[in-house]
This record gives structure tokens, C-alpha cells and sequence, in this order.
């Protein structure tokens, strides 16, 4: 397939590797944070932290949705579940997602009408032929995610549909990685962007990391090519003594985004004053809530919602994972009581989370393989 | 596409299609995969596509379109 065979060459791969090792000062330690569960994922199942001198050392960042939900917000969805006459519906990936006392998945086999859907649209068609009950979408996803759910929800409007609303738990990118930076644990020297949230909102929004806080940005696609293509390109900078956005990605990502998209999130949406995420604690506006235009949708005005905070379990050390303090295989519970089949952590559960792509590619701990 | 050991929310995961057919029901494409995985897709956010475009879907929306030879 064009743009994927290419870009999984093994030879250019190596040659990228030699490229890479001669853009670094052997003397100086280079922390780059991988913003994306995606690139997580990539950079695992395809090696490619072996192709990287040991003094660059990749840092996974806090861009997988389903790891950030806080168990308090779980247990909401929970709480909306078990309403009478509901129909919850939510990704698959949330069924497992832990709640202080238990998942979306026990609930339904509790006895909650709980089912998986593939996109936001699928719950708006339950709600149509299910006119007698009511439809929750648990809306979930970073900007990349967000555009379906409002597109679904424009045309819940335009049809006047009245049975289905959404628990929106949208987050944006942008304020978690201020609040990263922000943080005195970490010190980062770059990041590798997010390339299909970029799709959506374009380069700009990432401008304030070079400006503000003198570090490169590279926005990347998702092949192990791309990878290594903007790990160098990010040293280059580095070492250049440059720090702006540049966009490896050109062949998906534009410069300004998907201004439809961005006009469909604009009307939507509005930014919620602060958010919980997991580990990293409440971001103000970090988050997304359906604007007046669409209260008539939002399930958290049309039902009582807990608002449950739950601190996370004692052993999970999921948080100090998802701002890049340790390393997945660092924490006490990882590969012992917390595996994908028994999580305690989201990290663990998601395919995306940086706790699953090393448990999945066997990396208990860094041992480097000679490539 | 929907098989993939993939999460459908990550920000960033994004499958290569191919459009088969539009005007289907609510207006969406028909759409499939290299792998002949197939999905109706909403294609709203891009320019309007006929049978053969490529684009790029996540959750079932088309968030860009693809040169024609990114799916074979």
C-alpha cells in the first residue's frame, strides 16, 4: 500500500538509526516525550526505541483517551447505565475500563442495558428504533473523535430527535501538555506531535510549546519511518538550537486543519471551566461539555449525575505513567497483578496505553536489542 | 476496520479507505479497507467524494482525504 510499505523499509529504517546517532552529542541525554498512545503503540510493536542511541530516551505522554478517564467519571457512566428505560452505549474500549467497584462490562452483566457501539452515529440509530427508551452516548476521544459526535449530534438535532443524549467526556490536547510542562518531575527536550489530532486542528495550536517553553514540536505519522523520521528532526532542532513546529506529516496533516470539522466542534462544544484526568489531576479547560444550543442532548443536564471522585487505587501507579515520571515497567504492579486481562489501571487496558504496548512487545524492562 | 486491536477513541488511530459508494442511508459513504473490511462512513468534514477517492476515517468519519494511491 502506498505510503505504508515504504515507510516500514528496514534499510531506511537502519539508515535513519545511523543518521539519528549522528545528530546526538554523545555527552548529553535526550527526553523525548511521544504524545500519542498511537505513536506508543508503533514505537513498540515496531522496535524502534532499539534503533535509538541510549542517550535519546522516548517518553510516553499522556494522548490515549480512555487512560485519562478518572474512575469517578466511570462510575458516573455506571450510575447513568442503571437509570430506568436506559440504554447505555460507549466504545468497546470503555467496557473494561475499571470504576472504583467495578466496569461498564459488569454492569451489564449486572443487569444494565449497556452496549458497544462503533461510532456515535450506531447509538444515534438505536435511539431511532428504540423510541420508547432513552439512548446515553458515553462520548469519549481528543479532537480526533470529537468531530463524529458532533456530526451525530447535529443530526439528532435536525431530525428532532428526542431519546438520545450524550455524556461527553471529550478532552483537548493542548492543556495536559501545558500542564506537563508546567510540572517540575519531568524535563522534557521535544515532542513528537500528534499527527491526526493535528489533522483536525491544524499545527497552530501547538506553536505555544516552541514560543513559550523553547521546545521543538514535530507532527508525525505513524509508521515506524515517520517515527524515526521526526525523532531526528526533532535532535536536528535540538541541536541546531532551534525550537518550532514542523509538520512531518505533510501528506495527511494541513496546516490550518479540517476547518469544517473545527466549525462543527465550534458549535457543538464549549470548553468545560476545569476536567478530571487521570494522574495528572483537575486541567482547567481541558475538557469539552455541549453548548446551550445542544442542553437538550447533554445527559448530564437531563439526568442527576453523581459527580463521584474516586482517588485511584493505591498500587496503580498509572498517573506518574501518564506524565512520563516512570516507565511503565517501573511500576509495582505492572506485569504481576495488573495485566491486559486483570487490570487494575487504565493504562493496562487500553491498547493504546503505554502499560499494554510493553506488556504486548514483551519489554519488562529496557533492555536494548542490538539492531 | 472495526476488528483492528486498536482503540476506535485514540486520537490517533486513522484507517485508510476507499470510497465504494455515496449517497447511502443518513448520506454516508460505503467504504472499505485494503483488507476489505467495510464501514459507512461520513464523509461531511471533506469535499464531496465519488466511488475510487481514498480518505482517512477514524470513528467513522472521514477526517481527510488521501492521494487515490494510498489504498490499493
Amino acid at each position: 500500500m502506498k505510503y505504508v510499505d515504504e515507510y516500514r523499509d528496514a534499510e531506511l529504517g537502519r539508515a535513519l538509526s545511523i543518521e539519528i546517532a549522528a545528530a546526538v552529542q554523545p555527552g548529553r541525554h535526550y527526553k523525548i516525550m511521544e504524545v500519542c498512545g498511537g505513536h506508543t503503540h508503533a514505537i513498540y510493536k515496531y522496535g524502534i526505541d532499539d534503533l535509538l542511541p541510549d542517550n535519546v530516551e522516548l517518553v510516553h505522554g499522556p494522548g490515549c483517551p480512555v487512560c485519562v478517564i478518572p474512575m469517578g467519571r466511570v462510575d458516573d457512566g455506571i450510575a447513568l447505565a442503571r437509570e430506568p428505560g436506559v440504554i447505555f452505549t460507549c466504545f468497546g474500549d470503555m467496557l473494561r475500563i475499571p470504576g472504583s467497584t467495578e466496569s461498564l462490562q459488569d454492569a451489564k452483566a449486572g443487569g444494565a442495558d449497556v452496549r458497544m457501539v462503533y461510532s456515535p452515529l450506531d447509538a444515534l440509530r438505536i435511539a431511532r428504533s428504540e423510541p420508547d427508551r432513552h439512548v446515553v452516548f458515553f462520548a469519549i476521544g481528543f479532537e480526533t473523535t470529537a468531530p463524529s459526535t458532533a456530526l451525530t449530534l447535529k443530526r439528532a438535532k435536525a431530525e428532532g430527535i428526542e431519546n438520545f443524549s450524550v455524556m461527553c467526556s471529550h478532552v483537548t490536547i493542548v492543556p495536559p501538555l501545558k500542564a506537563l510542562l508546567e510540572s517540575p518531575d519531568l524535563r522534557l527536550d521535544g515532542f513528537v506531535g500528534p499527527g491526526h489530532v493535528a489533522t483536525i486542528v491544524g499545527a497552530r495550536p501547538f506553536e505555544f510549546i516552541p514560543a513559550d517553553y523553547g521546545k521543538p514540536v514535530v507532527i508525525s505519522g505513524f509508521e515506524p519511518l515517520d517515527v524515526l523520521q521526526s525523532i531526528l528532526m526533532i535532535l536536528r532542532q535540538i541541536e541546531g538550537g532551534e525550537a518550532r513546529v514542523e509538520n512531518q506529516y505533510k501528506r495527511v496533516v494541513p496546516q490550518e486543519g479540517n476547518l469544517r470539522a473545527l466549525e462543527a466542534l465550534a458549535e457543538v462544544f464549549v470548553l468545560r471551566p476545569h476536567f478530571e484526568w487521570r494522574g495528572l489531576g483537575f486541567i482547567s479547560q481541558s475538557a469539552l461539555a455541549l453548548s446551550d444550543a445542544y442542553a437538550d442532548f447533554d445527559s448530564e443536564r437531563r439526568f442527576v449525575v453523581p459527580g463521584v471522585r474516586v482517588a485511584d487505587p493505591k498500587a496503580c501507579q498509572c498517573g506518574e505513567v501518564l506524565k512520563g515520571v516512570i516507565k511503565p515497567w517501573e511500576c509495582k504492579v505492572f506485569g504481576t497483578a495488573c495485566t491486559p486481562e486483570h487490570a487494575i489501571g487504565t493504562c493496562m487496558v487500553s491498547p493504546e496505553g503505554a502499560c499494554a504496548a510493553y506488556y504486548n512487545y514483551g519489554r519488562f524492562a529496557r533492555e536494548k536489542v542490538v539492531v | 476496520m472495526t476488528d483492528a486491536p486498536v482503540c476506535i477513541t485514540c486520537g490517533d488511530v486513522a484507517v485508510p479507505m476507499r470510497v465504494v459508494a455515496t449517497g447511502g442511508e443518513d448520506g454516508l459513504a460505503d467504504c472499505v479497507t485494503e483488507d476489505g473490511d467495510a464501514a459507512e462512513v461520513d464523509v461531511a468534514l471533506i469535499d464531496a467524494v465519488t466511488a475510487g477517492d481514498a480518505v482517512l476515517v477514524h470513528a467513522c468519519v472521514a477526517i481527510q482525504r488521501l492521494e487515490t494511491e494510498a489504498v490499493a
